[in-house]
């Protein structure tokens, strides 16, 4: 992956046909790179893989109108299970609410304090075109909102209101910061129990999340 | 805009070569003298009787003639079978028409030249005119707001019915059909010497119908409406008449909302109109005219118990006193212009206030003649307004005879529509769900109220914004047409057009409020094009049978639109639970509601031995979209569509000792319904009518 981008750099330097100095450095890069391509080589990079979790299940009591409670779903991307870990967890669930292991408490009922510096932006494209992280746009939980917006439109999904229906808006990729520091990419594709094809809220069981991640687990890793 | 002023420098000098060019082939022989048959005439153009073949502008006639062999009994009815027009359900119920693409709210519907009022939501419900009394229906296509300022965006629809014609003439008509659904009407006209007198009644009712079963609502709820229109004709000599209709119209209907909330609505709606003309000299005419109509709709729904559960009104009054004069001049030239004055009002449920909206206005109109094959229209209209930015909107007509066959006409105009009562004043919050809708003026108050009652989570669009007007929606309308008589017995026109909207008028989110619902208001934010191509031929081999078939391929596009496809920022799935993918510019379909193929036909034949005319006509819309089905805003091919359908009538009518008509018929043969996404198709049609001429 560094040489690749080393190459490209050579490229671009000859194609501005700079003057030798330019050169000079490049060799200089160049030898840089091969040195720390060595050092890569002692560590090998782990493998990134492209995962599905199907049903995390994330109930919530309260709602339209009354308070919200309930325990949130925790998930850790590392392990790529759920949690009842009150630190080692990244994102977690309640109704159509996530949050992040990072920032501050909204302070609603049975919301986990925040013990990570974890973060999220939501990013226009698809799980195969959202390659590199966007480091500067990370937003984290605060007491005045969650970082992922509530509300049909505003954050992952809308709500059809002849169909009562919650589905995930198309071309949204949830980019998140680890608590960690580490990366991870998510598209959720269903709110209903098993993902049907043609979700019918009449008997399909919702607030059951399927979704596609990739979890980069090398730190200071940028690109998936 | 800096694109519009383009074409319309464009086509402004193309117009400009026209006429040089004309000019040069001035001095060609003049044509020889060819016997004429009584040539079919129209008001609605040019505000003055013109011969429809000679005109530059895209015109449709329905005839009386047409309307009776049809067996139709409401103006929507008819309408729909005419050559790019559709009517279009919206969700009040009313059945509104959409020309060359563009909403019902964009198109003007004139009875006997003066306006109709009373769009609670836009639509003008087109049934509610009855045919009865009609004796032409005069449809023009493109912006003419040159001649009838705002409204005139997309065309106009002029209804002119009968005036007394001399002796006592009398009908009496009674259509029975499906859904115990009948039309019963009379009309009734004397002239003698000065005196005209004309009454037209008719009562309309049905027990209406219901293409989803298992719920508390009927598709249409039963309702009975009458309509009484009276007109007197006077001349207080050869020179000097006066012209004085009177209509009336009232339908009640059952409002059912649910099984424990019912009530009644009623519409009452009276136009009257007065005209006095004076001819000054031979060449010189004036029109003094006086106008007022009032819409009034009101609606209830009562719980179980019998307590109020909701009360809406609608009360719309259109006040319009006008002048106008037309000079004639040369070679059949004519010179005309007029002022008048709008003066409306609106009291309605969820305002904030009684608004009034006054409205000077004059225009200018010359038609001529610059030579024998060449006619040219220049008009142009001001319209002040106490709400909004004056509007001038000029228009240029021009047709080219090449010989006896082939004409060619092109026509460039300014079309506008005022931002509407409600796009200004409203004030609603939804009962159940909880959303508002406000109109443009009436945010700076309604959102500090409601900042007060602590409902708003946070602003999205600052107050500030609101202090500058909103702005007419506007259009730039483009019509090229050639008409071509190809045999005395084949006609053929074709027509090309393209509508460049801006400011177009929509609602966007301005807050989010504390219940998870949003407040909403209108906006300038939409730049939208409609184009397409027309086409229209008659072949009448034998005088006892005629073809006529229509065509219209359309285009409408949001630009915005065009741009987010082209830009990579739309993206949809295959099914609801699959990963999304983004979409290319070629999967953008268009607009809501609007299908790239209409068509019709239809085929009358007469028996003159069994004294029978029969009649078949076919019409097809293809394939439209409702909404965006895939949540990604834009209406896309992976959205769920209404299939393209066709409807199929048939009619026969016979005539017994020439007075008495008999007639049977088939609407919709094939009985074709889709009931999850027309509500206005209610399947097969059997219907028998009755109709004594005295």
């Amino acid at each position: 992956m560094n040489f690749s981008i080393n190459n490209q750099t050579l490229k671009i330097n000859n194609q501005r046909s700079m003057n030798k100095v330019v050169q000079f450095l490049t060799l200089l890069i160049i030898c840089v790179v091969f040195t720390s391509c060595g050092d890569d080589d002692e560590v090998p990079l782990l493998e990134v893989a492209s995962e599905t979790f199907s049903n995390l299940h994330a109930p919530q009591t309260g709602g339209q109108g009354q308070p919200v409670a309930g325990a949130f779903t925790k998930f850790d991307f590392s392990s790529g299970e759920v949690t009842t870990s009150d630190t080692a967890w990244d994102i977690a669930f309640r109704g159509t609410s996530i949050i992040v292991n990072g920032g501050n408490s909204l302070g609603t009922t049975d919301e986990p304090n925040r013990t990570g510096d974890a973060g999220v932006y939501i990013a226009t494209g698809t799980m195969a075109s959202i390659l590199e992280v966007d480091v500067n746009a990370f937003q984290q939980d605060s007491d005045t909102g969650y970082a992922i917006a509530t509300g049909s439109g505003n954050g992952w999904y809308l709500y059809n209101p002849q169909a009562f229906l919650i589905t995930p808006m198309a071309g949204k990729i949830l980019v998140f910061k680890t608590r960690n520091g580490n990366f991870a990419k998510v598209e959720i594709l269903s709110y209903y129990k098993d993902a049907p094809s043609d979700p019918d809220v009449t008997t399909d069981e919702s607030r059951y999340f399927t979704f596609n991640y990739v979890y980069q687990p090398n730190t200071g890793i940028t690109t998936f | 805009m800096i694109l519009n002023n383009k074409i319309f420098c464009f086509y402004f000098s193309l117009f400009i070569g026209m006429v040089s060019f004309s000019q040069e082939a001035k001095e060609k022989v003049k044509d020889t003298l060819t016997p004429e048959k009584l040539e079919e005439v129209v008001v609605t153009a040019t505000r003055n009787i013109r011969q429809l073949s000679s005109l530059p502008l895209p015109v449709q006639l329905i005839s009386q003639q047409d309307i009776l062999r049809s067996n139709v009994v409401r103006l929507n009815d008819i309408l729909n079978e005419q050559t790019g027009l559709i009517t279009v359900p919206d969700f009040g119920g009313g059945e509104g028409v959409q020309m060359q693409g563009l909403d019902s709210q964009y198109v003007l519907i004139l009875v006997d030249g003066v306006p109709l009022v009373g769009r609670s939501a836009g639509t003008l419900d087109l049934s509610r005119l009855a045919v009865g009394n009609i004796k032409q229906i005069e449809i023009v296509k493109g912006a003419s707001s040159s001649l009838y300022g705002s409204e005139a965006l997309g065309g106009v629809i002029n209804i002119i019915t009968e005036t007394p014609t001399n002796g006592f003439k009398g009908a009496v008509n009674y259509r029975l059909s499906s859904f115990n659904t009948n039309d019963i009407g009379t009309n009734i006209s004397y002239k003698k010497n000065k005196l005209g007198m004309n009454a037209f009644i008719n009562r309309y009712s049905s027990e209406g119908y219901d293409l989803i079963d298992n719920d508390d609502l009927n598709t249409v709820e039963p309702f009975s409406n009458y309509t009484l229109n009276t007109k007197l004709t006077y001349e207080f000599s050869e020179r000097t008449k006066l012209f004085l209709s009177g209509r009336y119209y009232r339908q009640d209907q059952e409002n059912i909302a649910s099984s424990n909330l019912i009530g009644e609505s009623a519409i009452n709606e009276w136009n009257s109109h007065l005209r006095l003309s004076h001819v000054h000299t031979p060449k010189w005419t004036s029109h003094f005219e006086f106008y007022a109509t009032r819409y009034k709709a009101e609606e209830y729904l009562n719980e179980d118990d019998g307590t109020r559960f909701s009360d809406a009104y609608f009360n719309q009054l259109l006040v319009r006193p006008e002048v106008r004069s037309s000079y004639r001049f040369g070679r059949k030239s004519n010179l005309s212009g007029g002022l008048g004055f709008n003066h409306e009002s609106l009291d309605r449920t969820s305002f904030t206030e009684t608004p009034i909206f006054n409205a000077p206005y004059v225009f200018a109109q010359y038609d001529g003649n610059l030579t024998e094959k060449l006619n040219v229209i220049l008009g142009a209209r001001f319209d002040a307004h106490n709400e909004y930015a004056s509007q001038f909107s000029p228009k240029g007509a021009i047709r080219y005879k090449l010989n006896d066959k082939i004409a060619f006409k092109s026509s460039l105009g300014y079309g506008f529509k005022a931002p509407d009562f409600r796009q200004l004043y409203f004030d609603f919050t939804n009962a159940t769900v909880g959303y508002t809708v406000l109109g443009y003026s009436a945010v700076p108050s309604a959102i500090s109220q409601l900042q007060e009652q602590g409902q708003i989570a946070n602003l999205i669009v600052p107050i500030a914004e609101f202090s500058s007007e909103l702005k007419p929606e506007n259009s730039v309308s483009i019509n090229l047409g050639a008409d071509f008589k190809l045999t005395p017995k084949w006609r053929f026109g074709l027509n090309l057009f393209r509508n460049n909207i801006n400011d177009l008028i929509d609602t966007r989110i301005i807050a989010n409020k504390t219940n998870g619902q949003n407040v909403f208001s209108y906006f300038n934010i939409d730049e939208v094009f409609t184009q397409g191509l027309e086409f229209n031929t008659t072949w009448k081999p034998l005088n006892k049978f005629k073809i006529s078939a229509g065509y219209q391929w359309l285009m409408a596009k949001d630009k915005n639109a065009i741009q987010a496809f082209e830009d990579g920022d739309v993206f949809a799935r295959e099914s609801p639970s699959e990963p999304s993918f983004q979409l290319r510019k070629e999967d953008y379909f268009g607009l809501l509601n609007r299908s790239k193929h209409m068509a019709n036909l239809k085929v009358f034949y007469h028996i003159p031995k069994w004294n029978l005319d029969t009649n078949v006509r076919i019409t097809y819309r293809s394939k439209y979209g409702l909404f965006d089905s895939n949540g990604n805003s834009y209406l896309d091919v992976y959205d769920d569509f209404v299939s393209g359908y066709s409807i199929v009538d048939v009619a026969i009518n016979k005539t017994i000792y020439k007075n008495y008509q008999l007639g049977f018929g088939l609407d919709n043969i094939f009985n074709f319904t889709d009931v999850q996404n027309i509500s206005n198709i209610a399947g097969r049609l059997i219907y028998g009518k009755l109709n004594i001429q005295f």
